[in-house]
């Protein structure tokens, strides 16, 4: 095995309770040398087409970035990865923490777990020794109390516990995963994964320095030291230590693409009271990390008013923040905070629950459902006591709630009298807080993303919109190389795009933090370069990062082809193509024509079938995986017609 | 004059600052404003004067007005 990595993979089948480990070939480590690479391709390896995402045969697979556990700031970052229970699609989801980089310490690169117990378990991997354990008495029970036991029971204080909650338990199909309370795999339901094999938790401890696996340890060292002392003199990281995600609430706001009211508006008159300005005054406590890293950018709080908040369960971030307030219309910081710290508790995606109680507020609003259905509950926006007792009814499967937990592609499909176009989902998987009415990039990201609307498949167009920019800068390396409009949709924005997502990509495959590269932040690209090199002694140049972040974006299509998605499947919600209704871009949709053009552009430069959306044999040969292609026989187009 | 500087843009300001209360004596351009306090035009990305959005920096603004400036929101 090269540098850089053990390539030790655990198999795990809780059905049989059979353990083994298997070392990956070179060639595997090459080509998918972590996180999003090595999920996708163990997905494709080890489902069968069709499984059930909540049936014994489905797959989930914990997967450790090539970079996750260097002494490198923002290098933290674990990928989840499993068929969805949300979307029926490839599903996936990235944390940083510190569960990713002890299970690097225990010597491993991934563990897969296939099957169902029959009871409740949770595995112990302590360096080589890995067991499963009777989690009986967990079940049911608060994280923290469940953290706790399983660090008694195994005796060491410094045991990394990821585990699911209430919510994960009761198959709540956008349930998250979390370890420490504050760090979460927040999308597509891998909770509910967890939750469907009876596996609570899984706890990790390792003694192996990741400088011992590589090819220049005192390089890679002084690299981190040199990033950690880059941190403050950044704008952008800084602005990440100091203030973090709440501080983007009023900039979305002042132009007009903060979500408001299930997206009807963009603009929420009530913002002020959930800007930094008050989160900084009354909310924040002070300022956590994830490991060796310097950005610090997790948020500490605690909030006595109408509503009490403790620390427990870390602070809201931005799209908890615009989640649960202005998409809710509730403008009480009390609220929102604790309508986080209740899905922290019960372990489920903040933008997915938001998003589907905003929905069901819109729903009730109209007239389309009432208090028969809401189990008496006055579900209308602006109602913070009703919003907060949905996550309750969500969490335990009661009542109206029971219904909400399916999603809102569900809930709107149960619904119906026109609701489904403005049930802000993509694939089944709800959109983050950004609006791409203001910047329509993210909005082919919501429409191509493999795993349906994530915020984070690429850079955002305002990253390049201004040449003089510093994040224009960053992204100079990549081969951007003009500035054009946010709201620009044409054939060199999907070009922009594409090489975007790629770099996006990479970093979900190296265990990179969003919040550590450029365009976005303070690594620059050549950093990056220099990291992975000093990891691995690969002669590995800017373009060959690009591809490795392209070949696992194209295993997860092959993957979605395979379920039988299709172009129809790379849509936005019909609202998106109506006009916004306050703010600064008060009556502005996207158009439908130009986006269609652009969603044509952008498969051309993927070098994929435009009319199918499949990758063609052709670019997959070129990325090294036409086996890929077998999986599909007679399925994928030789070439692009 | 209030001025609120989002996100990342209290960085160039030596103190760190989110909002600064500057009294002004008569009017002062906007360019002239941001080069005394060092913030770079590149860095802004939306300016709001008395809450209206307003595209360019060539306008005159008052003691009496509220500024809020803001960088290029990315993900996250």
């Amino acid at each position: 095995m090269g540098y850089g990595s053990t390539g030790k993979l655990l198999y795990i089948n809780l059905t049989d309770g059979s353990i083994r480990t298997e070392t990956m070939p070179d060639e595997t480590y090459r080509l998918y040398p972590g996180g999003k690479a090595l999920a996708a391709y163990l997905l494709l390896k080890n489902i069968a087409p069709g499984v059930q995402p909540l049936s014994p045969e489905n797959v989930l697979v914990l997967a450790n970035g090539l970079l996750t556990g260097a002494p490198l700031s923002t290098a933290t970052r674990f990928t989840a990865a499993a068929r969805s229970p949300l979307t029926g699609a490839y599903g996936e989801s990235e944390a940083g923490g510190f569960w990713g980089p002890e299970l690097k310490m225990a010597g491993f690169e991934a563990i897969v777990i296939s099957g169902r117990s029959k009871t409740p378990v949770y595995i112990s991997i302590h360096n080589d020794a890995v067991e499963i354990r009777e989690a009986q008495h967990l079940w049911g029970q608060d994280p923290i109390y469940v953290q706790e036991t399983i660090r008694q029971e195994l005796g060491d204080k410094l045991y990394r516990v990821l585990l699911i909650g209430l919510g994960g338990e009761n198959l709540v199909r956008y349930a998250a995963i979390s370890h420490e309370m504050r760090h979460f795999n927040g999308r597509t339901g891998m909770g509910a994964v967890m939750g469907s094999k009876n596996l609570k938790a899984v706890a990790v401890r390792g003694n192996e320095r990741y400088l011992s696996q590589a090819f220049e340890p005192r390089k890679l060292a002084e690299l981190g030291k040199t990033l950690a002392g880059q941190v403050k003199n950044h704008p952008q990281s800084w602005d990440m230590q100091v203030k973090g995600t709440p501080a983007l609430t009023s900039g979305m706001n002042a132009a007009g693409i903060l979500p408001t009211r299930n997206f009807r508006q963009g603009f929420f008159e009530g913002a002020a009271n959930v800007s930094w300005d008050a989160y900084e005054k009354d909310l924040l406590k002070g300022r956590g990390s994830c490991h060796a890293c310097a950005v610090r950018c997790k948020r500490e709080v605690e909030i006595n008013a109408r509503w009490s908040v403790s620390n427990a369960y870390g602070g809201p971030e931005y799209e908890a923040i615009a989640g649960f307030s202005s998409d809710c219309g509730v403008d009480d910081l009390s609220a929102m905070a604790k309508a986080n710290e209740l899905c922290n508790k019960y372990i489920l995606d903040t933008i997915s629950t938001s998003s589907s109680i905003a929905f069901a507020m819109e729903c009730f609003e109209r007239g389309l459902i009432g208090l028969k259905e809401t189990d008496g509950i006055e579900l209308r926006f602006g109602n913070a006591d009703a919003m907060l007792e949905m996550i309750e009814l969500i969490a335990n499967r009661r009542g109206f709630g029971n219904l909400l937990a399916e999603g809102t592609r569900q809930l709107s499909q149960v619904i119906g009298q026109g609701s489904g176009q403005f049930a802000m989902q993509v694939k089944g998987e709800e959109l983050a807080m950004h609006d791409p009415r203001g910047k329509v990039g993210v909005g082919l990201g919501y429409a191509v993303c493999e795993t349906g609307a994530d915020h984070l498949v690429s850079y955002h167009d305002t990253m390049i919109a201004n040449p003089d920019s510093v994040p224009f800068k960053g992204a100079l390396p990549l081969g951007i190389t003009e500035a054009m409009p946010a709201r620009e949709l044409s054939c060199r924005k999907a070009s922009a795009y594409a090489l975007l997502e790629n770099w996006s990509s990479l970093g979900k495959v190296i265990g990179l933090c969003y919040f550590g590269p450029a365009p976005r932040s303070f690594i620059q690209v050549e950093q990056v370069q220099s990291a992975v090199q000093s990891a691995t002694g690969w002669d590995i140049s800017i373009a060959d990062l690009l591809q490795i972040g392209e070949r696992a974006t194209n295993l997860a299509r092959i993957f979605n082809v395979r379920e039988g998605f299709s172009r129809e499947d790379d849509t936005l919600p019909e609202r998106l193509f109506m006009p916004l209704e306050n703010g600064a871009l008060n009556g502005i949709g996207i158009s439908k024509t130009d986006f269609d053009l652009a969603l044509t552009d952008l498969y051309r430069v993927k070098g994929w079938d435009p009319i199918s959306a499949m990758p063609t044999r052709q670019r997959l040969a070129d990325l090294s995986i036409e086996w890929a292609a077998d999986l599909l026989p007679g399925k994928i187009p030789d070439s692009i017609p | 004059m209030k001025l609120h500087l989002g996100g990342s843009l209290s960085w160039y300001d030596q103190q760190k600052r989110s909002n600064l209360l500057i009294p002004l004596e008569g009017p002062i351009a906007l360019n002239t404003l941001l080069r005394q306090l060092s913030i770079p035009k590149g860095e802004i990305a939306i300016i709001s004067i008395n809450g209206s959005l307003f595209d360019g920096d060539d306008i005159f603004i008052n003691d009496a007005d509220i500024i809020k400036l803001y960088p290029p929101i990315g993900g996250g």
